[in-house]
């Protein structure tokens, strides 16, 4: 078992969108969307203490992802070593996941029609690489690894020198993008950047609250009726009929 | 005949009028409309199955888990499952369409519809009546009823608004028309509509294979008609219209025997003597005495072999099936040294039988079906094919020959014009292209110098 994680420091981080540029090529995502962006957070505070800088947001592979229970067809799914991967295959574009991430880190990819996001470069990983936007980071603020791996950078970082989730009292889904940084510069990103509360969508709460109910009462009903028929039928005994 | 008149309600009848329409049968179901049944059925049956085990999330599925894994692990993967449900749901709607496209006048106009779906005064009083017999509160005779009786009808009702329904929602999301919105809508559609049909369908399923009144209904699925004492029971209303029809055709025809100058002349049809026969363009083929055009012939090697690749994962051959029965010949008298030879062991491994091939089989096969294009033809007899100037001895010398030099040359070449030049020319072999132009340009020589031997 593993725990893949990244970190981002934002004090290294310059801004640049290396990442962003890399991600697309690499997986060749349509214009005019990303499965990473760089954002920038304020400036916030009074001069001459003005605080702003870059903030990182990518698909967090939260350790209990609302994302997942949001798939109808189980094509988002986490493996073993914790990333939240899609499955092109068995997506059909339905978008609930879109509205179910917090972090707004899926989009509905125009050209496939089937949901796209971060996999933490699953296919390169596989292959012993690092993530594209990890190599390419020119400020080599991105740091990938296993976090339960004691003598990674990433578990170093995260238990030793404190980086941080981006998280809320009301959205603790167990993401696994840290943040490093000088506090003021994390508080201020994380502030601008905290994940909205997660939706399921209007269809899907109707099909889970009232439809799926209704039907399944229909059904039990109707198997209830036709077991007593049945048990009439017994009791009667056939002979009765026989024409 | 078992009536002077025909009824208006239903009456008691005697032991010999029930016996005498107990023996006879009257035409329900054409067998189009039976084999769109079972068609459907078997579509549904299937379509459920894997439909089930597609619905993973926590939130919305009903199946438990272990269904889940059985189905994905008989499928291969879940991606499959999704491919087998999607395809079989677009040939399900194809099948549909092309008997709406072909059949609408027969099967989707006003007055059929009125007839087979449309719900009467009496249909909604036999509701009532049959739920309160079967619910044993109610001794009541039930109300005379159609050709479907108004259980059967509200079914159908159900299945004619649900079914596009259904279709239209599923290729919603199999080909994501519309937009995500829609397609997020269409999910929930489709499970609705397909659970109110499924809830519709246990009781269908269950009058047809379980209850006991219904029992000739469910044999009209498959024979296509039902005894009259039934007709005359549980359909009553449509009893009368075949009977009336049956006494219309009666009298028109007596009419015509007296000679007398029938005054509204019934349809031709109705009074035509029944013609013989005709067989089928198919069968005509079949029986041609003539051989087929090559390029039929052609055409249908090229789909034999698709065929092949696709069922067996290999192509056609022949050489490679007489070497295995060569070898089996051989490894009868010296299994040691057919092991040992280097050639011989390709295909003989001691304790596997070198029979257990594809090969082998196709073989027998294609002689089987040869033997009986000829006997459809009428072309089946012993003859020798040989040109008219040499004698048979002269034929036999040159077909041993011939078939040793092709034999060697296509183990050689490592295949035959079957295994090689087809096989090999149907995944773009290069030595298959090599090879058929060889065979050519050798053919062309050769029968230059044997031509004497056929002309």
């Amino acid at each position: 078992m593993a725990r893949y994680a990244m970190v981002i420091d934002l004090q290294k981080c310059v801004g640049c969108q290396a990442c962003t540029v890399a991600c697309n090529s690499e997986w060749e995502v349509p214009v005019g969307y990303a499965r990473t962006h760089v954002h920038y957070a304020g400036p916030a505070g009074v001069i001459p203490h003005l605080v702003a800088g870059p903030y990182v947001a990518q698909c967090n592979h939260c350790s209990h992802p609302t994302c997942v229970r949001a798939c109808p067809t189980g094509a988002t799914y986490q493996t073993d070593q914790g990333s939240v991967v899609v499955n092109r295959d068995l997506c059909i574009g339905c978008g609930f996941c879109v509205e179910a991430c917090p972090y707004g880190a899926r989009f509905l990819d125009p050209v496939r029609n089937k949901v796209d996001k971060c996999d933490f470069c699953a296919a390169r990983v596989e292959k012993g690489l690092q993530p594209a936007c990890v190599i390419t980071c020119t400020a080599h603020a991105k740091f990938f690894g296993d976090l339960e791996d004691a003598s990674s950078s990433v578990s170093q970082m995260v238990y030793e020198k404190g980086a941080r989730r981006n998280e809320t009292p009301a959205v603790h889904i167990g993401p696994n993008v840290y943040y490093l940084g000088r506090k003021a510069n994390v508080d201020l990103a994380l502030a601008s950047f905290a994940p909205r509360p997660p939706r399921l969508a209007a269809p899907g709460r109707f099909w889970r609250d009232a439809v799926k109910p209704l039907v399944l009462a229909a059904i039990g009903a109707t198997f209830l009726g036709q077991a007593i028929a049945f048990f009439n039928q017994l009791v009667k005994g056939e002979g009765q009929f026989d024409d | 005949m078992p009536f002077e008149t025909l009824p208006i309600e239903p009456v008691i009848l005697s032991a010999e009028q029930a016996e005498v329409m107990a023996q006879r049968q009257l035409k329900k179901h054409h067998v189009a409309i039976i084999l769109l049944h079972w068609f459907n059925a078997t579509v549904w049956l299937l379509e459920l199955a894997t439909g089930g085990a597609l619905i993973s999330s926590v939130f919305y599925r009903f199946a438990p888990g272990w269904y889940l894994e059985m189905l994905t692990s008989m499928f291969g993967s879940r991606a499959n499952l999704l491919r087998f449900h999607i395809v079989l749901g677009v040939v399900w709607t194809t099948v549909f369409f092309v008997y709406g496209i072909f059949g609408h006048r027969t099967y989707l106009k006003m007055e059929i519809l009125q007839r087979e779906v449309g719900l009467d005064a009496d249909d909604w009083r036999w509701l009532r009546v049959r739920l309160l017999r079967i619910l044993g509160k109610s001794r009541e005779h039930l109300p005379p009823q159609g050709i479907y009786n108004a259980g059967q009808k509200l079914f159908a009702v159900m299945i004619y608004i649900m079914i596009p329904v259904i279709m239209l929602t599923g290729m919603t999301m199999a080909f994501h028309w519309f937009g995500p919105a829609a397609i997020r809508w269409a999910i929930v559609v489709h499970f609705a509509a397909v659970g109110m049909v499924v809830s519709g369908l246990m009781v269908h399923v269950y009058m047809g294979a379980v209850f006991p009144e219904e029992k000739p209904a469910f044999f009209s699925m498959i024979t296509g008609t039902v005894n009259e004492l039934f007709a005359y029971r549980h359909h009553f209303k449509w009893w009368r219209e075949v009977k009336m029809q049956e006494k219309q055709w009666e009298q028109a025809w007596e009419r015509e025997q007296s000679g007398e100058p029938a005054a509204p002349s019934p349809p031709a049809e109705l009074t035509a003597p029944p013609s013989p026969p005709q067989p089928s363009a198919l069968m005509r083929a079949l029986r041609a005495r003539d051989y087929w055009p090559p390029y039929i012939a052609g055409a249908g090697l090229g789909l034999t072999l698709l065929a092949t690749f696709f069922v067996m994962g290999q192509g056609l051959g022949a050489s490679g099936g007489f070497t295995r029965y060569l070898v089996a010949i051989l490894s009868l008298f010296a299994p040691g040294y057919t092991a040992a030879s280097a050639y011989w062991s390709n295909y003989y491994q001691p304790g596997h039988s070198p029979l257990l091939d594809f090969l082998v089989f196709e073989i027998i096969g294609a002689a089987i079906g040869g033997l009986v294009s000829g006997w459809l033809s009428g072309r089946l007899k012993f003859t020798v094919d040989k040109g008219p100037r040499i004698s048979r001895r002269t034929r036999y010398l040159l077909a041993t020959g011939g078939g040793v030099l092709t034999g060697f040359g296509a183990r050689l070449a490592r295949g035959c014009t079957s295994g090689l030049a087809l096989s090999g020319g149907a995944v773009l072999s290069a030595g298959a292209f090599v090879f058929m132009l060889a065979v050519f340009a050798a053919g062309f020589m050769g029968a230059y110098f044997m031509r004497r031997y056929w002309l």
